[in-house]
């Protein structure tokens, strides 16, 4: 019965895990939360961009300096934007992943916000939280990939090779339509000051004339 | 049906427990390395920290890509307090800290000196984990055969590896590239609105003034009238 109890799996999961978390994995970014908060991370990404992040989070005493054991669920709710401010994606979970795939290139938002409820004892408690997130060909799961398609080692390393160039590529045509649009916009500044002159002059003239014309009616005896 | 489940158990924490090492062989990478942009509000700091072992680099560089004035306060310290840099007020910045010792490396963006704008912050970490090297004898694990095959395929390893070394190399500048156009950018479209707004406002008042004079000088007229008779 001892194992039952030590064995409810995901809460346990979820402590080694965080103690391998920032020692280990992938990224071992970490910040702080306090309530109420959100932090927002803008991602450029392409079209068709699959975008994965992956965040832990725990509670953390300031006071006493130590980290609080994961008895709460602790709240963490997630939110992706695209460039036209739609949002794409809502979350709200402890622990855990959230993908979305881009449909338009552009810069995406993503919001993390964190909820009043978790904390009991306000100002003195804030979250540590734990993020990385990837975009393109680092989404992608070699080992599962590998199992699927029954590579060898070797095929494996220039399957990876060539979705990076194939990521790179996709990042070169993006900047390609980044940089006409940065024209466009340099143009129309230029534009805007190589006219501006003349329309001022032009208003001027008019509304001299036009003063010229009032001050004319005025009888001056 | 209790057996099952403690094996279960015990599979998953002995699963967890060699997790990393297991994540760190799947992605094939010896230098992890993310970027993060973010936006930083008027008044205040952010800190971010990176869990480091000794003897191992981390690079980070970062660039301000929006918000008036273009700069931020940047500094990095070591887990036992000891402050590694310092930048005031710059626009963007490259740092390569050397590790010497286990622990938290805390690296904070500063706005607290503006009021009013918000920073669009880029930066990018590098880290260098020297003694996670990939085991060369992995690979001859799978050779079969001949020695000549053995040198080949060594061959094919090395140029794999270089190439995927000068890919990696091309993500990272293509990640500045796109951050340096974003900064470019948004200085542009915030030039492009101050002169739309200026010079509108510019045309306004010149009406406004051109009204004014004629109404002023209309009241002084007929004051003048009305005093005479």
């Amino acid at each position: 019965r001892n194992y039952v109890k030590m064995c409810s799996l995901p809460r346990f999961m979820l402590e080694v895990f965080l103690v391998n978390c920032c020692l280990g994995l992938v990224s071992s970014l970490y910040f702080h939360m306090t309530e109420g908060e959100q932090k927002c991370f803008i991602e450029e990404i392409p079209a068709d961009t699959v975008v994965v992040g992956d965040y832990w989070t725990q509670l953390y005493d300031e006071q006493k300096r130590e980290y609080l054991p994961a008895t709460r669920n602790l709240t963490l709710s997630v939110a992706a934007r695209t460039p036209t401010d739609e949002l794409i994606l809502s979350h709200k979970e402890t622990k855990g992943r959230f993908n979305f795939t881009s449909f338009t290139s552009g810069e995406h938002k993503i919001c993390l916000h964190d909820s009043v409820a978790n904390y009991f004892n306000i100002g003195v408690t804030l979250q540590v939280v734990c993020m990385d997130i990837r975009s393109g060909e680092r989404t992608n799961n070699y080992t599962e990939i590998q199992k699927r398609e029954l590579l060898t080692q070797l095929q494996l390393r220039v399957r990876r090779l060539s979705a990076q160039v194939h990521d790179i590529h996709k990042e070169l045509i993006y900047s390609r339509s980044r940089e006409k649009n940065f024209l466009v916009i340099n143009h129309n500044v230029n534009m805007w000051i190589y006219w501006w002159p003349i329309i001022r002059s032009v208003a001027g003239k008019i509304t001299v004339k036009d003063q010229n014309r009032h001050l004319k009616t005025v009888d001056l005896n | 049906m209790e057996p099952v489940r403690m094996v279960l158990c015990l599979l998953s924490v002995f699963i967890s427990l060699v997790s990393d090492r297991l994540v760190v062989l799947a992605s094939f990478s010896q230098a992890t390395d993310s970027d993060f942009t973010f936006s930083l509000p008027a008044g205040r700091k952010e800190c971010f920290y990176q869990t480091m072992k000794k003897e191992a680099s981390l690079e980070i560089e970062y660039q301000v890509l929006d918000g008036a004035g273009l700069d931020v306060d940047f500094s990095i310290s070591s887990p036992s307090g000891q402050l590694l840099f310092s930048d005031q007020r710059k626009s963007d910045g490259v740092h390569t800290v050397e590790t010497h010792e286990d622990g938290d490396y805390v690296f904070c963006f500063d706005n607290t000196f503006s009021s009013i704008s918000e920073k669009l912050v880029f930066f990018e970490l590098i880290l260098d984990n020297m003694d996670q090297e990939e085991d060369p004898d992995n690979w001859k694990e799978h050779i079969i055969g001949t020695d000549s095959l053995d040198m080949k395929l060594e061959d094919i390893m090395d140029t794999i590896n270089n190439v995927k070394s000068r890919l990696g190399k091309s993500v990272q500048i293509q990640t500045l590239l796109r951050a340096f156009e974003a900064r470019d950018r948004n200085l542009q479209e915030s030039n492009f609105d101050r002169v739309n707004f200026w010079s509108v406002v510019n045309l306004f008042v010149m009406m406004v003034v051109s009204a004014v004079q004629v109404y002023l000088v209309r009241l002084l007229f007929e004051d003048k009238r009305k005093i005479r008779t």
